[in-house]
């Protein structure tokens, strides 16, 4: 049986944010070998294994179903598979790797604001300039769909594999579509982003091919790798309230209206409360019990939160029909 | 053969047929390469053509496609070997290539092509009884047939005093029926800004501009080169100036155009037979007082033309809105379907292209017209 097979990135920040993702979770990613090795495991299942691939390989991969999970870009998703909603699953945002694709022309451009300037911009210059407007970029199909939906034809695509924003001050472009974090290097090359031009807002994502070999090692090896997952996203969102009150019952009721909830019915002593409160209610919570009675409210965080509903496989689970 | 298994073949004798008719016309049959260069393709039909077509390299890097028509390698192959007497004409048959996510990318087509003649209507109507007669060759006789007139919107458009910004806009769109919709709508609401602070400026210098175009254009070069901003992105400072102040009259002027959208929305609607069109025309016309004589006229002596031939107008369909969003197309564009009501793509498609072959290098103007023929359709309307 196939092992679950997840690509990560092979280097630079993407990286190390994907291990310090996978090591909340409690999983260890281990590459025997060093950094020269291309293939790895995480420390302690079996059923899984790693391949270190760079940034631009895995959308290809989880496309093509050489690997069952992948962490990459929405950006690179959008880009380099044609028709993604039959070919992937988003199974969760990772909450790092922002950046936004962007439609980006010259400051001095004070005439062109928005999509429907460079609209009439695009068809104008074809008349004065006798070629089309050139827009360099590495997102062909992006920008594309994104012009074709603005109705903008008159423009023609230069393919730049680096160092994009470079290109309208060279001459090679009049104007770009790249992705970009911060906006800095766009400010230093004096380029403006549309106001209506961000074409897509990505982070980096947990995605599972629809196309690989779902086999029950597969499934089992993903089933335990999201329920850590999922266990650590429910921990990071919620406190363990504790405190004595007059009425258990009474304050229990008061407490769930800010969302909070005992998880284990509670024996002995009747006036003890323990509940899992919304982290952003925790001071309101802590506020009622005290109403209620109690002299002191303790708030824990929790390493782990693990339901036997499980938000990330359940859905994966039904895509791939396992 | 697998891949084709049941795709429905044409009878090779009738498109041998086809191709004698075609020549005894004087269409004489050339193969341009499958190979075309993808700049030059993709530079003639927009960067929305991408998607479909099958791109290669060659061994110098030279970007390389399949060809997805004919029309443009046949009129390329002209301007390479033609001996340059016009007129000529070209007939071919063989496969185009466009991706599709249904069905193989492999289509075969064959057509005619007519460049240099000056009759017009004339070679109009011979190219459109061409493709009937064609059609009827293959055994398909009940036919409906679309045609358009973009150079008659052009007139309309010119005739209605709107901005050349918005002129341009809706000729840009037009072949395009929901979009060209939504913009005369949005140039009946006065194209409203969201952005104050930019209305604000442009109020600015719609009032300076109000005063004196001229020195409202020097204020905005000065400033541009003040902030030591050459020629970046391709475009000049004036050029930028130019359109910051167009911007500006149009802010000046957001009464909006209402008259204009109904008199466009009008002329849109205008759907009638070829019997019927010219005189739907000419009350158009009255109605909102447009000059548009002389484009009806060259309609009308195309409609002369087709009759002579044995085409009946009352058998064509005219559509003011019908047009092909491909910005060579230059005036009358007709389409052959099986049946009146099919949803399927046309069996013919054809059109007027006087600017092409310009574009592709020739010396002087070249007025031209042709169609292709989907030879996958024509044969599933032979077989269904």
């Amino acid at each position: 049986m196939s092992k679950l097979v997840i690509a990560v990135p092979s280097k630079g920040r993407l990286q190390e944010n994907t291990h310090a993702f996978f090591g909340r979770a409690g999983l260890k990613v281990t590459q025997p070998g060093g950094a020269r090795n291309y293939r790895g495991a995480i420390k302690g299942l079996q059923s899984v294994e790693i391949a270190f691939l760079s940034a631009s390989e895995i959308a290809r991969a989880l496309a093509d179903g050489a690997v069952h999970f992948g962490i990459t870009g929405l950006d690179l998703v959008d880009e380099n598979i044609a028709d993604p909603a039959s070919a992937v699953h988003i199974v969760t945002p990772l909450g790092f790797g922002h950046a936004d694709v962007v439609i980006a022309v010259p400051k001095s451009w004070i005439d062109v604001e928005n999509m429907a300037d460079l609209g009439d911009v695009a068809s104008d210059f074809r008349n004065r300039h006798g070629r089309r407007l050139r827009v360099a970029t590495k997102y062909v199909n992006l920008t594309r769909t994104f012009f074709a939906k603005h109705g903008i034809a008159d423009y023609r695509i230069v393919e730049s594999a680096g160092a994009t924003e470079g290109a309208p001050a060279a001459g090679s472009a009049e104007l770009i579509v790249d992705i970009t974090s911060t906006g800095s290097t766009l400010q230093a090359n004096n380029l403006k982003v549309l106001s209506d031009g961000v074409m897509l807002m990505s982070q980096a994502n947990l995605v599972a091919s629809l196309n690989a070999d779902w086999s029950e090692t597969a499934l089992s090896g993903a089933r335990e790798i999201l329920d850590r997952v999922a266990a650590e996203d429910a921990a990071r969102n919620v406190k363990l309230v504790k405190a004595a009150v007059d009425d258990r019952t009474q304050a229990l009721r008061a407490v769930s209206n800010v969302g909070a909830i005992q998880r284990f019915s509670e024996s002995g002593s009747t006036g003890y409360v323990s509940v899992l409160c919304p982290k952003d209610a925790v001071a309101a919570c802590a506020k009622l019990l005290i109403e209620e009675g109690a002299d002191t409210v303790t708030v824990e965080t929790l390493d782990y939160v693990f339901s036997k509903d499980n938000p990330l496989f359940a859905p994966l689970k039904e895509k791939v029909g396992g | 053969m697998a891949t084709a298994g049941n795709t429905p073949a044409v009878d090779p004798a009738k498109i041998d047929a086809v191709l004698d008719l075609f020549q005894a016309a004087g269409h004489a049959q050339v193969s341009p390469p499958m190979l075309q260069p993808a700049n030059v393709l993709l530079d003639l039909i927009g960067e929305d053509i991408r998607r479909r077509l099958y791109l290669t390299q060659g061994a110098d890097g030279a970007d390389l496609c399949l060809r997805p028509d004919f029309t443009i390698p046949v009129c390329r192959h002209h301007v390479a070997h033609g001996d340059n007497t016009l007129p000529t004409g070209y007939c071919y048959h063989g496969p185009v290539f466009r991706q599709r996510p249904d069905g193989l990318g492999e289509i075969p087509q064959m057509g005619a092509e007519s460049l240099g003649r000056t009759d017009v209507a004339e070679a109009d109507a011979d190219l459109l009884a061409l493709a009937i007669e064609a059609l009827s060759i293959f055994g398909i006789q009940d036919v409906a047939i679309r045609i358009g007139d973009e150079t008659i919107f052009a007139a309309v458009l010119a005739g209605l005093g709107l901005p050349v910004v918005w002129q341009r806009r809706l000729r840009d769109l037009f072949g395009e029926t929901d979009k060209l919709a939504a913009a005369v709508e949005r140039m009946a609401g006065g194209a409203a800004s969201d952005d104050e602070t930019r209305d604000v400026r442009l109020g600015f210098l719609a009032a300076l501009e109000g005063a004196d175009p001229k020195a409202a254009h020097a204020v905005v070069e000065d400033l541009l080169s003040i902030a030591g901003i050459s020629a970046v992105g391709g475009r000049t400072p004036a050029e930028i100036a130019d359109r910051f102040l167009e911007q500006a009259a149009l802010t000046r002027g957001t009464a909006g155009h209402g008259k204009a959208a109904d008199a466009l929305k009008s002329y849109l609607a205008i759907n009638t037979d070829g019997a019927n069109a010219v005189s739907a025309l000419n009350v158009f016309a009255a109605k909102y007082d447009l000059d548009l004589k002389q484009p009806i006229a060259a309609f009308e002596q195309r409609l002369g033309a087709l009759a002579n031939k044995g085409i009946d107008p009352a058998r064509l369909a005219f559509a003011a809105d019908f047009g092909r969003r491909l910005d060579y197309y230059s005036g009358f564009v007709f389409e052959i379907h099986g049946d009146t009501g099919s949803q399927d793509g046309p069996l013919v498609g054809g059109g007027r292209y006087d600017k092409l072959v310009t574009l592709l290098g020739a010396k002087t103007d070249v007025p031209a017209i042709g169609f292709s023929m989907w030879l996958d359709r024509i044969a599933a309307r032979i077989g269904g």
